[in-house]
């Protein structure tokens, strides 16, 4: 009996005196079979680790863990419950961008099961961060971070319990599709209100409001066409030039051939660009409306000849020069296409 | 693999544009003159088959029977109500002309009819743009309007003789709505503003778009308070524009009870209130002495807004009215990206890059905002609404391809703004130009006006090159893909590939009048219109998970396939495939969307991650997944495809659109028999076995019970 204790207490190995105590007794107490034994002794720790988990989950709804927790309640039998287990990396100096954005989500998803009516101990979420236990993290064969496995109670995790990042994006709700698919326990995520936008929006016009309160005896500047006309103009460029598409589908700024070391600026494609190219166009645009603006400037103000004629070839100048270029960016995108003006 | 997941495909509930670049291959989806067309007379492709085929039924059986229309012919075996969910002012414009041209004894079919709408709506959009322009500005700058928006790309995808699109006369009703709309606020005539609602009541009746107009309207009226450009022509512009646009606009069934419930149509109730509120205090203040005014406003300012706030929050939480703003601000795309596969497919549903932009616009989107520089300089009335219309536009714009359309009128009257206020300076004048300056010397005059020459041809060298642009781009890209599909030899001989009608000739011969065709939705309203059976699926995407069973089944294997299609009662199948020919277009390239959208339906079925090698790779040589070899998609794509040797230089069963050698040659079906081939194996169409003797479907015995 005392054998068996050393290795109850070898599997468990948190256990507190007082529990190892409580055990002995028990140990001692019942008697003599090993079969009995080991039965209970598994038993005793199984309670002793839902215990904790559920301790840990009741206070953080994704648990950290190290390496040695990880291994003892994760990785060792026995257990009943499952596992979830984001493998991340979140510390600053690691840069990872996409490990912060998976942990909102993830933290949302957890949070949605930590506080559900469903709740129950037959799944726990949990995150390993690198820096804490990068052992589990060669133990597993890893290499990538963010990833999310799922540790079923019974045997070892298969091909399907590793999640698949790349093909279905880390949204809360794609996440737990797919523990429902592993488990058959549904997560119903519920995310909590989003006040960052309207807060935003309040900061604004609290700070607009207080210019203009600041500036109350000299609105001028409310009724300055010049300003309001350049914010126009200003959006209108940032829209034609294709920064939404930037925003929504984040292509890099520009490309690296890892063979020669050239650069490009512009994609090869007509389907996409990179941030550089749609820089180059937004500068070519208002250069050709800045062009437009100056031919009518040239004509109508009633400045010297001489200015007005710099200004009119200054004008005429930027249209047709800087449109030819943009034609032959264009052209050079989109294949097959037979119009140039100037140049190639 | 890039164009695969790139392009999508497929078009969605209202037009098309085909844009795919055809990688390596000769063949250019294109259609052919209009006179071509009246040969062909096909109303160019998909979903403007089922705007025909509403059309051909009001026509033969009255309005009323139309807006009772229950199509049990498609989305079988639920059926599609009709009447109630279309917008019927293409419907009954082009019943309404057919009808007077049959009143005035000139027989004409509907169908010549519905092909020659988009162009005499076209028409007509030139001349609006023309008066609203010269509104804005001037009458030179209107002609250079019409003459932009006559030709520009981004409008004349829809107004090619053969496109029978919602969008077609929508533009039109836009510009004309806002063309009366600005006249009615120069005037602040009940005139102008009863015809600017009537126009608006047309909008409603045609396009979804008309939301735009109820909202841009009342942020116009917005504005010009906020600028104290507060006046009665206003007043009563709005007043009026707002009570019977929202009366009339109910009238249509599709839209309903929806202006007075939903959040996008809330803002102009706002400013209604606003507005009448504003007058009252200008009235008041008129009345009433400066001290007693100011303890009034600020009783009444407060008062008003805690009544506002008060009802939001009581609103909003008995949940009859949602403050869904975010829903507008935050890009669609990336909202529907992470929800609903079947909206991220579509091509149309993509944020727009700069070269869709260029593409479309040309010259006409580096010189617009010089336009709207001369317009915010010289500020009035209607220009602030024609700023405002370019900001929010060329937003949406940016937000979805789609939305270019919404765009294009505008860029077309900013820039014709921009190039004519150019011209006026440099284009003939001299009389004006000569009589101030006497001192200087004629030598000089010559100089400049040797220089107004240089800039003069430059400028016509531009919009010349625009021109040829335009035609390039409508003969290359826009005249609609048609179901005619041609293709280029080396020597610029053209052949035509008719196998889409020759499939859809064969399925009316030689199907049973009753039968039932699965295909993947882009193919609904053609099977519908062009063979007259019943389809499971099509191009009206309202039941996602009926399209995501048929999705399931071309992703099954065989057997499991079988069950779903007897269930559906399918007694034939019809797939299009591009091997031979090299046509980029077809189902293996569409596959993996299919097989996305049964996924989010049936996740426990079918997973992505099957079809790809475990590299991630989307291959159908040998090295492919074998759960996408043994698919019914990709064992119908292919059936005796191995035993085909196209070219000697290439091995047997050769796709030429995916450039690889399929990977499973031997294939042999149980359930199924090949049908139908057409010449270039464009159109496969396989016939289900009917093995149990039952013809009742389970599906019709389950509703039944």
């Amino acid at each position: 009996a005392r054998r068996l204790m050393r290795k109850c207490s070898d599997r468990g190995a948190k256990m507190n005196d007082a529990s190892v105590q409580t055990l002995l007794d028990i140990l001692s107490g019942v008697g003599e079979k090993n079969v009995t034994n080991s039965l209970l002794c598994t038993k005793t720790l199984l309670m002793e680790k839902v215990g904790q988990m559920m301790d840990w989950a009741s206070k953080r709804s994704v648990i950290r863990m190290n390496g040695e927790k990880f291994r003892r309640f994760v990785k060792a039998p026995p257990r009943n419950y499952s596992v979830v287990v984001m493998f991340t990396a979140l510390q600053p100096q690691r840069q990872c961008g996409v490990c912060k954005q998976a942990d909102e989500e993830y933290q949302i998803l957890a949070n949605s099961w930590r506080y559900s009516s469903a709740f129950t101990n037959k799944i726990f979420f949990a995150s390993v961060d690198f820096d804490e236990g990068s052992d589990i993290f060669h133990m597993l064969n890893m290499n990538s971070a963010p990833t999310f496995m799922h540790f079923p109670s019974k045997g070892k995790p298969k091909r399907a319990d590793t999640y698949e990042l790349q093909v279905r994006g880390f949204a809360a709700e794609q996440i737990s599709r797919w523990i429902a698919d592993r488990t058959d326990i549904n997560v119903r995520v519920i995310r909590p209100p989003n006040y960052a936008g309207p807060l935003m929006l309040g900061f604004l016009l609290a700070v607009v409001g207080s210019l203009v309160y600041l500036r109350r005896n000299n609105l001028e500047f409310l009724y300055n066409k010049n300003a309001w006309a350049f914010a126009a103009l200003c959006f209108v460029l940032i829209m034609t030039s294709g920064q939404m598409w930037n925003h929504i589908r984040g292509p890099p700024y520009a490309h690296k051939n890892p063979n020669t070391g050239q650069v490009s600026y512009i994609h090869g494609s007509s389907q996409a660009q990179f941030v550089a190219e749609t820089h180059i166009v937004l500068l070519f645009n208002s250069a050709v409306t800045f062009g437009m603006v100056l031919l009518h400037e040239a004509a109508t103000s009633d400045m010297d000849i001489g200015k007005r004629k710099i200004m009119c070839i200054a004008g005429i100048g930027l249209v047709v020069l800087f449109f030819s270029w943009l034609l032959s960016i264009f052209r050079a995108k989109y294949h097959g296409y037979p119009y140039s003006f100037l140049m190639n | 693999m890039d164009g695969l997941t790139d392009s999508g495909h497929g078009h969605f509930n209202t037009k098309h544009k085909w844009r795919t670049e055809f990688s390596g291959c000769n063949y250019v989806v294109k259609n052919d003159t209009v006179a071509n067309h009246m040969r062909v007379v096909s109303l160019s492709s998909f979903l403007l088959r089922f705007n025909y085929r509403s059309t051909h039924h009001l026509t033969s059986n009255g309005f009323y029977e139309f807006l009772n229309w229950f199509d049990e012919r498609a989305w079988y075996p639920l059926g599609r109500i009709v009447g109630g969910t279309v917008y019927p002012g293409l419907m009954v414009t082009a019943g309404l002309i057919h009808y007077v041209l049959n009143l005035l004894h000139m027989t004409v079919h509907i169908r010549d009819v519905c092909v020659f709408l988009a162009p005499i709506f076209s028409g007509l959009t030139a001349i609006s743009t023309f008066l609203l322009t010269r509104e804005l500005w001037n009458q030179g700058a209107g002609l250079l309007a019409a003459c932009f928006i006559a030709i520009v790309p981004g409008y004349i995808s829809r107004s090619v003789a053969g496109s029978f699109d919602n969008e077609g006369i929508a533009i039109f009703a836009l510009q004309f709505t806002y063309y009366l709309w600005v006249k009615s606020v120069k005037t602040g005539s009940v005139f102008w503003t009863i015809g600017c609602c009537l126009s608006y009541f047309y909008m409603v009746s045609a396009w979804g778009g008309y939301v735009f107009i109820i909202n841009l309207i009342p942020l116009h009226v917005f504005v010009l308070l906020l600028m104290q450009r507060y006046s009665r022509r206003v007043y009563i512009a709005y007043s009026t524009f707002y009570i019977v646009g929202l009366v009339l606009s109910m009238q249509i069934p599709f839209v309903g009870f929806q202006p007075i419930r939903t959040s996008e149509h809330m803002a102009a109730a706002g400013v209604f209130a606003l507005l009448q509120a504003y007058a009252f205090l200008q009235y008041l203040k008129d009345r009433l002495t400066k001290q007693e005014f100011q303890t009034l406003f600020f009783l009444g300012v407060s008062l008003a807004a805690g009544v506002v706030f008060l009802t939001v929050i009581y609103l909003t939480y008995t949940g009859k009215f949602s403050l869904s703003l975010m829903r507008y601000l935050c890009p669609p795309p990336r909202y529907a990206k992470i929800h609903i596969p079947i909206i991220a497919s579509v091509s149309e549903h993509q944020p727009t890059t700069w070269v869709s932009f260029f593409f479309d616009l040309h010259i006409l989107v580096c010189t617009f905002p010089a336009g709207l520089w001369f317009c915010i300089k010289n500020i009035n009335d209607e220009r602030v609404f024609v700023a405002l219309y370019a900001i929010s536009a060329v937003y949406f714009a940016g937000v979805m391809v789609r939305l270019m359309l919404t765009l294009t009128p505008v860029v077309c009257m900013l820039s014709a703004i921009a190039f004519s206020s150019v011209f006026e300076h440099y284009l003939g004048d001299d009389q004006k130009k000569d009589s101030p300056p006497t001192e200087d010397s004629s030598d000089e005059d010559d100089k400049r006006n040797s220089g107004n020459l240089i800039v003069t041809m430059l400028m016509l060298m531009l919009l010349m090159m625009f021109a040829v642009h335009c035609t390039w781009v409508t003969s290359n890209a826009y005249s609609s893909p048609s179901v005619v599909l041609a293709s280029y030899n080396h020597d610029g001989s053209r052949n035509i590939l008719d196998d889409f009608r020759e499939a859809y000739y064969w399925l009316r011969q030689n199907t049973d009048e009753h039968a039932r065709v699965m295909s993947w939705w882009d193919y609904g309203y053609q099977i519908a219109g062009m063979a007259n059976r019943t389809t499971l699926v099509d191009n009206n995407t309202w039941n996602n998970s009926h399209i995501a069973l048929v999705g399931k089944a071309m992703s099954s294997n065989e057997s499991a396939a079988y069950q779903i299609m007897q269930s559906l009662d399918v007694d034939y199948v019809l797939i299009i495939f591009g091997g031979v020919i090299g046509y980029s277009g077809d189902d293996i390239n569409k596959f993996l969307w299919m097989v996305r959208i049964a996924e989010g339906e049936h996740p426990k079925d079918i997973r992505e991650s099957d079809y790809f090698t475990p590299q991630g790779e989307f291959r159908v040589d040998k090295a492919g997944s074998p759960t996408l070899l043994n698919c019914l998609m990709y064992k119908m794509s292919y059936y005796r495809f191995g035993e085909m040797q196209l070219d000697f230089r290439t091995p047997p069963g050769f796709d030429r659109t995916r450039n690889a050698e399929i990977g499973n040659k031997d294939i042999k079906f149980k359930h199924l028999e090949e049908a139908f081939t057409s010449e270039h194996w464009l159109v496969r169409i396989y016939k289900v076995k009917n093995e149990g003797s039952s013809r009742t479907s389970s599906f019709l015995r389950k509703a039944r019970s």
